[in-house]
């Protein structure tokens, strides 16, 4: 009956709710909204949205374990809203299968750009996904561990080849330390950031045109990074 | 105890006693060469000796023993207790009279000096312990020097003192466990309102007189009002506080309710107009209008969050979450954001890459390179050099952010850190005057020090940051020595 994308927004705040609603129906998609965590997950199973919108801070019951409860039987891209000051809460709800965050207040092309990375890697998971990944002048190949800068081989190590392969395939979305160092380096090291900061400042060096101001590999303060690929 | 008391007091006895047995026998041996009369006075001497060292009791016993003694050897007929003279009868009845109201008259003074003697070390215990209890502002100080007096006073084998009230407590000496039975006198701690707690004493014996009763209450209701100074003096310097608190709190409304509402009339401006059709749809002021929106809005999220911020600093709920870190990482970012606002200084960072990693909270060390950085590009004039730089000193990171700008008069230097403080009222730049003391916060919460200093050249502000974090030293940089 609908082609256009359903996103489902579980937020008491009326007023953000209202805000939401106008810009994402604006934009093309079909949205419902629920105040209450219990309600969002009835209406979850009910309607199965395309995307969940999650609020952290609800009245009933605690966001992580919304979180919680929805990966039990969907893998629906679910992305969470919450204040500044909250990283302890938003990792949580990261570490717990929410595959993204913004931070209120935000501005409406973040809330974009969040929904349209969603929306791909979740089509990506039915689909087969994208072997090359282009950003800016860098080509990535993963099936044949190539990475090139302007048509140049770029020399990695075993490790930082390792790396960018993972926030490459996860490109636009937001990747915690703790999922990076299990991912990489194994579960005995998930907190040992120290060897993120490193790796990170050498793939930099190697990828970025000014390695203190990246563009392709961003920090997100307190969380993780985000690798930033053409869409 | 109780034993050894009865033998002192039988052992006065026997000592009376047998001086009388002495005196009776040197008197014996000489009774020839005495008249009655004179044996009689004579016996009156050790009579008085008598009552003056053993007190009243023993020197009445001595006076009748004497009597019968005087009357059994010197009397004729001797060996008798039968007197044949009348003149002999006038005597033994004079001396009789004369022995007790002497034993008397000394056992009353003995006395009498013993309870001066007793009234006059009271007194001194008395003053030893409101000496003691002067000045002490504690409710746990307090309680030990009582407990200590009491002990020392009463020669109790235990004290206790048990403290009632929202934060009750109990001190006790010796530092063992209490005696398995209950204390043998316990005194309420009393003041004109309240019981505040009681002392407990535990002591067989000697068993406690009246006297050390009275003076043990006499203890209690001074450790009452040394307790009860000590509570008021809390609770005027709590009111201190808080009134001051208030005053702050009435400041940070204020400034806050000017701060907010700046950035709150642009947007409502802005906003107003271009929903009112006042703007043509072309005209260029309409991109300008809606990015003043924007931008204001950014300004009031950062309000809002120095003001969270400072009261999670106050209520001491900022926690900082410690990872390994690299410096220039954190600087690099801060000021690759801050570029735009920076387009009039020039920043010379000299943050070595090779620093050991520093255990900080990313996200707080950002904000503290944003507050200092920005307040320096606020105060320091166009086209100067803003230079940040980091070395190691001893076991932490020196990191300095020295710029062109004004001088601060020295008086100020330390209390710029202070919560909305600025130097002169004329001085309203834009801000919430919390910046620097969330700095602070910060930085104390990471057990470093931030302190600002006046250059030959211009303005610095410095801060340390330890580099060993829960006595662990920085991990080395991991080594990638594979190759591909």
């Amino acid at each position: 009956m609908n082609n256009e994308p359903h996103i489902l927004v579980i937020d008491d705040e009326q007023q953000i709710q209202r805000a939401i609603r106008t810009i994402l129906t604006e934009k093309g998609f079909r949205v419902t909204t629920a105040s209450r965590g219990e309600e969002g997950l009835t209406l979850a199973a009910a309607n199965e949205p395309d995307i969940i919108i999650l609020d952290l801070g609800l009245p009933d019951m605690d966001g992580v374990e919304v979180c919680t409860r929805l990966r039990e039987w969907t893998q629906c891209p679910i992305i969470i809203l919450s204040v500044r000051d909250s990283e302890r809460d938003k990792v949580a709800a990261l570490d717990k299968g929410a595959d993204d965050y913004l931070t209120k207040p935000f501005g409406i092309e973040e809330l974009l750009a969040r929904v349209r990375v969603a929306l791909r890697h979740s089509t990506r998971a039915q689909g087969a996904q994208s072997k090359v990944i282009k950003a800016g002048a860098l080509t990535i190949d993963l099936a044949w561990h190539i990475v090139k800068r302007d048509d140049e081989e770029v020399k990695l190590t075993g490790t930082e080849h390792k790396l960018l392969a993972y926030l490459a395939a996860n490109h636009g979305r937001v990747l915690t330390h703790q999922s990076i160092l299990i991912q990489v380096w194994g579960p005995a090291d998930a907190d040992h950031t120290e060897y993120l900061r490193v790796y990170m400042r050498q793939l930099r060096k190697k990828l970025e045109a000014d390695p203190e101001r990246p563009q392709y590999i961003l920090t997100e303060p307190g969380i993780g990074y985000r690798f930033i690929a053409d869409e | 105890m109780r034993i050894s008391s009865f033998i002192s007091r039988s052992g006065q006895y026997f000592l009376a006693i047998g001086s009388i047995a002495l005196t009776t026998a040197i008197f014996f041996t000489v009774r020839e060469a005495l008249d009655a009369t004179v044996v009689a006075l004579l016996y009156l001497i050790p009579l008085g000796l008598i009552t003056a060292f053993w007190g009243l009791a023993p020197g009445i016993t001595s006076a009748l023993i004497t009597f019968l003694t005087f009357n059994y050897f010197f009397i004729p007929p001797y060996y008798t207790l039968a007197v044949h003279r009348p003149a002999d009868v006038v005597i033994l009845l004079v001396f009789l009279v004369v022995a007790v109201v002497i034993s008397q008259l000394v056992g009353r003074m003995q006395e009498s000096l013993v309870t001066a003697t007793a009234r006059e070390r009271e007194a001194t215990q008395l003053y030893e312990l409101s000496a003691a209890l002067t000045g002490l502002h504690g409710d746990h100080a307090i309680t030990q020097i009582l407990a200590k007096q009491v002990r020392a006073v009463s020669q109790g084998e235990y004290v206790e003192i048990r403290i009632t009230g929202a934060e009750s407590f109990a001190f006790h000496l010796p530092e063992t466990t209490s005696p398995l039975r209950p204390p043998e006198l316990i005194v309420t701690i009393q003041t004109a309102r309240d019981a505040l707690g009681e002392i407990l004493l535990w002591r067989a014996a000697p068993t406690i007189s009246l006297g050390e009763k009275r003076l043990l209450e006499t203890f209690a209701s001074q450790g009452a009002l040394a307790l009860e100074r000590a509570r008021l003096a809390q609770t005027e310097s709590r009111a201190k506080v808080l009134e001051e608190s208030d005053h702050l709190k009435s400041i940070l409304l204020s400034s806050v309710s000017h701060e907010l509402r700046t950035p709150l009339s642009t947007i409502k401006a802005a906003a107003s107009s271009l929903r009112g059709n006042e703007v043509s749809w072309d005209s260029p002021a309409r991109p300008e209008l809606i990015a003043a929106i924007d931008d204001e809005a950014d300004h009031l999220n950062m309000l809002v969050g120095n003001l969270l911020d400072m009261s999670r600093i106050e209520s001491g709920a900022l926690k900082p979450k410690r990872e390994w870190n690299i410096l220039s990482e954190i600087l690099g970012s801060v000021l690759a954001r801050m570029r735009y606002s920076a387009e009039e200084h020039k920043f010379k960072v000299d943050v070595p890459e090779n620093l050991p990693f520093v255990p900080v909270d990313y996200v707080q060390m950002e904000q503290v390179f944003t507050n200092l950085v920005s307040n320096s590009l606020k105060y320091a004039p166009s086209n100067t050099i803003i230079c940040i730089r980091a070395n190691i000193e001893g076991d932490t990171v020196r990191v300095q952010v020295r710029n062109q700008g004004p001088q601060v008069p020295s008086e100020h230097l330390e209390r710029i850190f202070d919560k909305f403080y600025r130097i002169t009222a004329a001085d309203r730049v834009t801000g919430t005057g919390l910046g620097l003391s969330i700095c602070k916060g910060i930085i104390e919460a990471h057990g470093g020090r931030i302190w600002a200093e006046n250059m030959s050249d211009g303005f610095a502000f410095n801060f340390t940051l330890p580099l060993t974090w829960e006595g662990a030293p920085p991990p080395q940089f991991p080594m990638d020595t594979e190759t591909e």
